[in-house]
């Protein structure tokens, strides 16, 4: 394969809030502001940070961090515990803005957005990008707040709208075309590029692929049969040519699960079920908000020593019901070895059907099941989750707590209810 | 560390409202809690969010020296100051 640079015009703009919790945070509460402030789900001693504020950044803290490691570069960080509501309302607002300029939007998580105007240029009076761009972050501003900012990059696709929004963090707009790409290149390193992290650079850097450059004059047979060693090497050649490769959406979900990583050092036989029960439970919730039963599940325990234990069934029967969910994980968590403390557990659900919970059973046990839930979802739903809820995760109620969806914000509605 | 302390009262409040297609219609001003009146002079940020099925609106205001977190219930229309960060400040005299 060969091909020229695209010299396309560019039609796809990035819209990130880089810092996003922590930027809310700061708008939510002006004291926070031009401070260090790092943002996390649970605080405790170790727990990890999610989000960092620009200040934060600036003095090393980087998301991922533990917190006693931050502490030790910034002294003053202030930490905060996530709050969903908040970052779901600046979610939607970001999404009505970006929506009345394209149907054609994808929100790729919750801090960012995608356009594509192809097709869509005669609804916005054949306006500039630049000029949409600037307007967009002018709405942030004045429909959310105004400490607000967020990153626009403009490009002929998607990876190189992308890289042209992170060229000027926090508050950039940059547009790559074919007469700005190889110089933008020439600026960067290859981690710079998205996609591109330590065992890509590692691959690339083993067949003397150094610099953006060299990877954008490295051939598509090299990348494909020696680098990636399968199509992404195609993809990555049209990709940095500013050809549309990634325009695809994957609807499936294969696994639905929760896991946590426990709040007690030495936590006894009971405090680790009571947690278990409650994962159970929500991923019972996540089953039922997506309207799906499942066939398998998997528990897994990492264990204070490092070891680290997993156990999977596949079942006749689909389930969804809280209590099934938690029944035959237990199943598989009391074999589980018992030499160490437990660290973190977790529960996945597979082999995922469409719900059978509006079929009535010929067996009435099956029948009051399916009923049973039905009623306490509705209660749930009419006075907040966890109204009722089962006795055996009643303790871990206040204790675990829901997580924030980085990448994807399908569960975003039911996690709200429960926040 | 984050210095916020959880309060969870009923307040009164003074509250301005005022007719906005898009913007918030409405803005406490002032809040009278054991005695004292402190003054709001900025919203940070106010946003929806629900409770079961019930809509409360957060208001997450400052009065230049602390952060102060309300919620109003727009069932039975009542404010409640849930939190206050810095509040060493707020109620310092």
């Amino acid at each position: 394969m060969h091909l020229p640079i695209s010299n396309e015009e560019p039609q796809i703009m990035h819209i990130d809030l880089n810092s996003c919790f922590a930027t809310v945070e700061q708008q939510a509460r002006p004291m926070l502001r031009g401070k260090p402030v790092g943002v996390t789900n649970r605080i405790s001693k170790y727990c990890c940070i999610i989000a960092a504020s620009y200040e934060a950044k600036a003095l090393g803290v980087k998301v991922g961090m533990r917190l006693d490691e931050a502490l030790e570069l910034a002294p003053n960080l202030i930490m905060t515990e996530t709050d969903p509501p908040k970052y779901h309302y600046v979610y939607k607002k970001l999404l009505n803005i970006l929506s009345s300029y394209s149907d054609n939007v994808v929100m790729k998580s919750i801090d960012e957005g995608v356009i594509d105007f192809h097709g869509t240029r005669e609804n916005i009076n054949k306006r500039e990008l630049s000029e949409i761009g600037y307007e967009i972050k002018a709405r942030l501003i004045n429909d959310v707040g105004s400490w607000m900012r967020c990153n626009v990059g403009i490009g002929p696709n998607r990876f190189l709208a992308k890289v042209a929004a992170g060229l000027h963090k926090p508050d950039g707009l940059d547009i790559i075309d074919h007469n700005n790409l190889i110089a933008t290149y020439k600026s960067m390193r290859l981690t710079d590029l998205h996609g591109i992290a330590e065992r890509n650079e590692a691959r690339l850097n083993s067949v003397g692929i150094m610099t953006p450059m060299d990877f954008l004059n490295a051939p598509s047979e090299l990348l494909r049969r020696q680098v990636f060693k399968s199509v992404c090497g195609d993809d990555w050649y049209q990709r940095l040519r500013g050809y549309e490769v990634d325009q695809h959406s994957s609807g499936i979900t294969r696994m639905v699960g929760r896991q946590y990583v426990l709040d007690i050092r030495r936590p006894s036989d009971d405090e680790v079920r009571t947690r278990l029960s409650y994962l159970c439970e929500t991923t019972g919730m996540k089953l039922r908000y997506r309207g799906l039963c499942a066939r398998g599940i998997m528990v897994y325990v990492k264990y204070a020593n490092g070891d680290s234990w997993y156990e999977r069934k596949m079942f006749k029967s689909t389930f969804f019901t809280n209590a099934e969910v938690y029944r035959r994980a237990t199943l598989l968590f009391n074999k589980r070895p018992r030499h160490a403390f437990e660290r973190e557990i977790g529960v996945s659900c597979y082999m995922l059907t469409p719900s059978n919970m509006s079929q009535i059973s010929l067996l009435e046990d099956v029948n009051k099941d399916i009923w049973l839930t039905q009623a306490v979802d509705q209660v749930n739903n009419q006075y907040g989750e966890f109204t009722i809820t089962s006795a055996t995760s009643a303790k871990s109620k206040n204790i675990v707590k829901q997580k924030i969806p980085f990448g994807s914000t399908q569960y975003f509605e039911l996690l709200l209810k429960s926040s | 560390m984050d210095n916020t302390v959880m309060i969870n009262r009923d307040v009164n409040i003074i509250a301005y409202y005022f007719r906005g297609k898009d913007k918030p219609n409405c803005f406490p001003k002032r809040m009278d809690i054991d005695g004292r009146q402190i003054t709001f002079t900025e919203t940070g940020l106010l946003h929806p969010t629900q409770k079961g099925k019930r809509m409360v609106h957060v208001f997450d205001m400052t009065d230049g020296k602390a952060d102060y977190r309300l919620e109003f219930d727009a069932e039975v229309l009542s404010w409640k100051l849930v939190a206050v960060s810095d509040a060493q400040n707020a109620f310092a005299n």
